[in-house]
């Protein structure tokens, strides 16, 4: 298996990688195998396309499990969404999980001018949708932001419509084309290696998702590899587009793998 | 383009002859007058019985019990059609219907493999002073989660357009169709070898005629101006 030779940083999807969606306890193995690649001094860092709760949230969650990742460490949309808003002076309307909101309470929303899209949940309601439509139909240059490009994902024993199909809907009501904050997106995947500070070529990214994580990281340059656990098909190893350098059973899998060679 | 001489006039409602309960001024006189005219006259349009008759057509022959995406007025016209245990997806437009709870149940459908029924595709409607999502949207949404098409029953489907034709035993070279919808309309009737004349009332914004590869028939203000066109220029 060549895709966990000279691995010097990882990128670790959260959801469904050390946690089931819902659940209050670490997929097996995965804290233990976090420690481990610790103690051999690769550097890891946290990307997730969590919209559903803030990261000071997601972060305690993490904590509760039993995970001790700090807070620079993991990398979710909606703090990359600040920055851009900020730097291209947008009003954002937001669609977004009510848990969510305060990550965004420094950012002006009076008279909209774009619309950011995030994990909304039940908050995926025809009239809000319809609202975000009408703002992006009176606007000479609607721009709209969706925070990750998942389909779907996986609570408890089903699986859930992701924010994906819905920046999708909109896409087609206004004729534009969201701008991706998150995963896949080339930009974020961008940054987080920049922090890690370690060549795309030399990291391996793990996640449950074949084409947001396995995908997007192999179209970055790094390698891609798909845990068994989360929202994981097995249908996902026969994907028509994408070809994960690796299946592994879980992320401690994963990690002995990479510690062994 | 040369004009052939027109048999059959399709006519689109919503936005076209009215918005909601207004008529859009002069229509009924332009319609008055076209009544007059040796010509066949039929209303196409997404949101009356026809289309709806032809997804019940679709239900029956593909002999599925659909989860039922459809607003409650609609039901009728789907009345002894099983859906219970259902076994496929039936969407129309149903502002009601299109939350986030019947958008999973849905979805997992499709995705455990039952298909996906659209009554239509269109993007938005007009409403007295607003634009409103149609049902398009929401069928694009469960497409792209679960990687499948949707089987599209009326506009801007070819099959559509043609068998509502079929009555009148005309080709569809000597039918026009009059839409507010540059896509579903006007793109859809082209398709087939009908005319299209796009109407500016409606849903219609600057720029609609730009989005369509073979430009319309004709671009006229309003319903009146079309009857107008084809009064001077198809008959």
């Amino acid at each position: 298996m060549s895709w966990c030779k000279n691995v010097k940083g990882v990128l670790l999807d959260i959801t469904g990688v050390l946690f089931e969606s819902g659940a209050s306890e670490p997929i097996k193995g995965s804290i233990e195998a976090i420690k481990r690649l610790k103690d051999s001094k690769i550097p890891v860092r946290f990307c997730t396309n969590e919209t559903t709760k803030t990261r000071q949230k997601l972060l305690q969650k993490l904590h509760s499990i039993g995970f001790s990742m700090k807070e620079d460490d993991v990398f979710p949309p909606i703090p990359a969404c600040c920055q851009i808003l900020k730097s291209r002076g947008l009003r954002p309307h937001l669609v977004v999980n009510p848990d969510a909101l305060s990550d965004f309470c420094e950012i002006n929303q009076e008279n909209p001018n774009c619309v950011v899209l995030g994990d909304a949940t039940d908050n995926f309601s025809y009239q809000n949708l319809n609202k975000a439509f009408q703002l992006l139909m009176s606007l000479e240059t609607p721009v709209l932001f969706a925070l990750g490009g998942g389909k779907y994902y996986k609570e408890g024993s089903d699986l859930i419509l992701d924010v994906g199909p819905f920046a999708k809907a909109l896409e087609y009501a206004c004729d534009v084309e969201a701008e991706i904050v998150g995963k896949p997106s080339k930009s974020f995947f961008g940054a987080v290696l920049q922090d890690l500070g370690q060549p795309a070529e030399s990291v391996v990214m793990i996640g449950d998702d074949i084409v947001n994580d396995v995908g997007g990281a192999q179209s970055c340059g790094m390698r891609g590899v798909q845990v068994r656990t989360g929202k994981y098909r097995p249908s996902d190893e026969n994907h028509p587009t994408v070809k994960a350098d690796g299946y592994v059973d879980n992320l401690a899998h994963a990690i002995d793998l990479i510690l062994q060679s | 383009m040369s004009a052939n001489k027109i048999k059959t006039v399709l006519i689109d409602l919503s936005g076209t002859i009215h918005v909601d309960d207004e008529e859009i001024s002069g229509s009924k006189e332009s319609l008055t007058r076209l009544r007059s005219q040796n010509v066949n006259i039929k209303f196409i349009t997404n949101t009356t019985k026809e289309s709806k008759q032809s997804a019940r057509h679709v239900i029956e022959k593909r002999n599925v019990r659909p989860f039922m995406m459809v607003d409650d007025r609609a039901l009728e016209d789907f009345k002894g059609i099983q859906t219970d245990n259902p076994n496929a997806v039936l969407i129309g437009l149903a502002p009601d219907k299109f939350n986030y709870k019947t958008m999973n149940t849905a979805f997992r459908l499709i995705q455990d493999g039952c298909p996906l029924i659209a009554i239509h595709k269109a993007r938005y409607y007009k409403k007295t002073d607003e634009l409103a999502l149609g049902p398009g949207p929401f069928v694009t949404a469960l497409e792209y989660a679960t990687d499948t098409t949707a089987h599209t029953v009326g506009k801007p489907q070819a099959s559509f357009f043609l068998s509502s034709v079929e009555e009148f035993n005309c080709r569809p070279e000597e039918c026009v169709m009059i839409g507010d919808d540059v896509r579903d309309d006007i793109n859809g009737a082209q398709k087939t070898g009908m005319l299209g004349i796009l109407v500016k009332t409606g849903k219609y914004r600057i720029g609609d005629e730009d989005k369509i590869n073979s430009k319309p028939f004709k671009v006229v203000d309003d319903f009146q101006q079309a009857v107008e066109v084809i009064e001077n220029e198809l008959m």
